[in-house]
């Protein structure tokens, strides 16, 4: 009895030591993803806000309604000729609320505030705003300040505010979007974040470097360790001695020289500067030399004696049954390449040539005080792999742990 | 056709590959530019190669020195040309192909399958681990200004410059703390999931995680959880306003204050800040080391255990003579792939303070070469720094394998 009490409390503190480490490992990517969803009155809290307004389903059920009447239901929008009507609930007696959409600092003309025609009404149980589009041209978003006199009781708006301030006798509300249909709503800093620098782009350089040095890196790396595995050539040792002797090189001693080659090839800011110099790697050639020896030298022995040719040997018998080692091979270049940030911050200047990293790291700097698209801009850059890892858990834990048996 | 030697191909081949690479090299500027007389000398030289071995053995190596020959009188001023010999041997291994012994055949695939990976190997990582220290001898190497050769002088500005022992005390101090805590911590979490517990995927994932997650985006989220004012951590610990980003006081000298201990420079230790990016650090290493050390105890017999256990051996002692001891070679592998690591940490801390923090105070040595070659484009001191770099490495990976590979139980 005593040994059963002891080995449960065992258990017992097995899984609270690894739930605890757990939740300190998970609690930077749930707070990643909260800050994603607030909005900048809510993320700069003393207090930690757990559950953000945008992720309340009260409010998107408003958020949708808005959406659908500004646009799109689920991207919202402001169309030419929409009307958008917006209900504050508001009991007592009060002076009238005011109400304008706020112009960007600096305009000079903002055809969106001047071009939407405001009306505020007063009906039961609250104050009725309508927002009209009178131009010719949609919005994405629609911005409204409110300032509704502190002498109302039961205020209730119909979408959460995104801030709210004390201005003397008012309170000051403020929307940063008030027709933003439910994903509009939701992901809004997504969104912004998307538009506030060229994250398309960004992708475009990041997938073609990483995809390219991935496919031919795979390439490469599946024909010289299948040399080094099963073709007995001569000068095979010194090679391959010559090879794992680079691995004592860090990274760091070729940033300059690589760099110097680059700029005489003029190939800096271009896709080659981000590939070319990473295309062959020794810890591919020797993973996969490394797998191509534990299939049976017998099997090809005997297609040799049949007459196959050595590239048959490689793409017809000793690829297939090399699959596991690809993957692994693929994923650690992907990780790798998609995840750098030293050598494309070296080799690139331009934003077009900017990959993922480089392009967070400056949106780092240009994101100022708003860590809610900050949030979002960081989440998007690690989605990919984050996805990727979920499809195909196993060949990733497999793989890491591979690599790590020589 | 006995008289074709089964090595003429792939000989070809290299020397094409070879006559090509260095003919780009040297259309770009690198080493002595093969012009002129130069290069009929070399063109001379290489015909008279050709003449001595038609005389001396008449058969493939003929052949092979004719096109070494007008390789040589092409390469300088067309190196396309040089890749001529690259389609000779190709022409040469298809005439063959059937009359080739098995050993011609080898060769000649063997090196076609090698010669792209090499090649690239050749001029991306060997030579440019020359080129290194070839301009690290000059006087401020640059785009703008003609460089003088000055021997050593960088080296000796190096070991003068306070900046750079900064630099490497972060570094020591990143390597002193980071690795023997990721694996610790890495060993702990992995021994315990390696007790067959229930939800054994969702906790690796929750380990592993972070390790996938580019740095970029992971450096942000702890810079917000760091925040003075809204940071997440400063509420945690009820610290409000405290910016762990720029406290530049080393954790030692924090900690020995009370007891009346001053101290200072080295001994002060890492500085706060850089204890905050350790951190961050360690978290995302984390989930790799646990992923090796979890292979690793799978792969110890459970037979081992349970024969201990019928000699009534505790849980602790299990683990202290049993799993330490057989788990110690993938220990070793994780403290030298962690050393080596540890000693180019970039992103995080660049990230994290892109400056170098308050008073160089984050200041890492990758950190200090980026900024002397790319900040201030003086990239011989910056190559200095890198040479001196992988020396350092060197040295403590062998001063490692020394020390530590005596303790390690290798199995079997």
């Amino acid at each position: 009895m005593a040994s059963r009490l002891r080995f449960l409390l065992g258990r017992a503190l097995i899984y609270a030591v690894l739930t605890a480490g757990g939740g300190i490992m998970a609690f930077p990517f749930y707070w990643m993803l909260a800050t994603s969803v607030k909005s900048p009155q809510e993320a700069q809290q003393a207090e930690p806000i757990w559950v953000p307004q945008r992720m309340r389903p009260a409010n998107w059920q408003a958020a949708m309604r808005l959406g659908a009447e500004g646009g799109n239901r689920w991207w919202g929008g402001f169309a030419p000729g929409r009307t958008v009507t917006f209900f504050v609930a508001a009991g007592g007696e009060g002076p009238r609320p005011r109400v304008r959409i706020p112009k960007p600092p600096g305009a000079f003309h903002d055809p969106r505030s001047e071009g939407t025609r405001i009306a505020v009404e007063r009906v039961p149980g609250g104050w009725r705003f309508s927002f009209t589009n009178t131009t010719h041209r949609r919005f994405r978003l629609l911005p409204v300040v409110l300032y509704l006199p502190k002498s109302y009781r039961a205020v209730r708006p119909e979408l959460a505010p995104d801030a709210v301030r004390s201005a003397g006798d008012y309170w000051r509300m403020e929307w940063v979007n008030l027709s933003p249909g439910l994903f509009g709503y939701v992901f809004h800093n997504y969104r912004e974040a998307w538009h506030a620098a060229p994250f398309a782009r960004y992708f475009y350089v990041s997938f073609v470097t990483a995809g390219t040095q991935v496919v031919v890196g795979l390439f490469l790396a599946a024909m010289a360790g299948f040399a080094f595995a099963r073709v007995r050539f001569p000068g095979r040792e010194p090679v391959f001695l010559l090879l794992l002797g680079t691995m004592m090189i860090p990274g760091e001693v070729l940033l300059i020289p690589n760099y110097i080659v680059l700029a005489k090839l003029g190939w800096l800011d271009t896709f080659y500067a981000l590939i070319v110099p990473w295309l062959a790697s020794v810890f591919g050639i020797f993973l996969l030399r490394q797998f191509y020896r534990s299939l049976p030298q017998d099997l090809f022995d005997a297609a040799r004696i049949d007459g196959a040719s050595y590239l048959t040997l490689l793409f017809r018998i000793a690829l297939p049954l090399a699959v596991p080692g690809l993957v692994t091979f693929g994923i650690f270049n992907f990780l790798g390449a998609y995840n750098a940030l030293l050598w494309p911050l070296i080799v690139t200047q331009s934003p077009e040539m900017r990959t993922v990293q480089v392009g967070l790291q400056a949106f780092i700097g240009e994101a100022g005080s708003d860590y809610g698209q900050l949030m979002a801009a960081s989440t998007m850059a690690i989605l990919p792999i984050v996805v990727g890892y979920f499809f195909a858990q196993r060949q990733f834990v497999e793989g890491i742990a591979r690599s790590g048996i020589k | 056709m006995k008289r074709f030697d089964p090595y003429l191909a792939p000989a070809v081949l290299g020397f094409g590959v070879l006559g090509f690479l260095s003919a780009e090299a040297a259309g770009l500027g690198f080493g002595p530019g093969v012009t002129g007389p130069l290069a009929w000398a070399l063109a001379a030289l290489a015909l008279l190669v050709a003449a001595l071995g038609a005389y001396r053995r008449p058969g493939g190596w003929t052949l092979f020195a004719l096109i070494a020959a007008l390789a040589g009188l092409a390469g300088p001023a067309r190196p396309l040309l040089a890749l001529a010999p690259v389609l000779a041997a190709f022409l040469l291994y298809g005439g063959l192909r059937h009359r080739l012994p098995e050993r011609g055949a080898a060769a000649f695939w063997g090196w076609v399958f090698v010669w792209p990976s090499l090649a690239l190997i050749l001029v991306w990582h060997v030579l440019p681990g020359l080129f290194a220290f070839y301009i690290s001898l000059f006087n401020k190497v640059s785009f703008i200004t003609q460089s003088r050769f000055v021997g050593l002088l960088n080296y000796r500005i190096l070991f003068h410059d306070p900046l750079f022992w900064r630099a490497m005390s972060n570094t020591f101090w990143y390597v002193v703390f980071t690795v023997p805590t990721g694996i610790l911590l890495g060993t702990l979490v992995a021994v315990l999931l390696n007790e067959r517990v229930r939800g054994l995927g969702l906790f690796r994932t929750l380990y592993f995680l972070p390790y996938i997650t580019a740095l970029t985006a992971a450096a942000a989220v702890w810079m917000w959880i760091y925040h003075p004012e809204f940071g997440f951590l400063n509420w945690l610990l009820g610290t409000p306003g405290f910016d762990w980003l720029h406290t530049p006081d080393g954790v030692f000298a924090l900690l020995f204050r009370p007891l009346g201990v001053r101290l200072a420079g080295f001994w002060a230790g890492p500085s706060v800040a850089f204890v905050a990016i350790m951190a961050m650090s360690v978290w995302h290493l984390l989930g790799y080391n646990v992923v090796i050390l979890l292979a690793g105890l799978q792969s110890i017999p459970r037979q081992y255990y349970e024969a201990a256990m019928i000699d009534g051996a505790s849980w602790w002692q299990l683990q202290r003579h049993i799993t330490w001891p057989l788990l110690s070679p993938t220990t070793f592998f994780l403290a030298i792939i962690g050393l080596i690591g540890a000693f180019q940490v970039f992103t995080q801390v660049y990230v994290m303070t892109p400056t170098g923090g308050v008073l160089n105070d984050t200041l890492t040595l990758t950190m200090y070469l980026y900024n002397k070659g790319f900040r201030d484009s003086d990239f011989s001191y910056a190559s200095a720094i890198a040479v001196t770099v992988f020396w350092v490495i060197l040295f403590l990976t062998l001063l490692q394998r020394r020390v530590l590979e005596r303790r390690v139980t290798y199995g079997e």
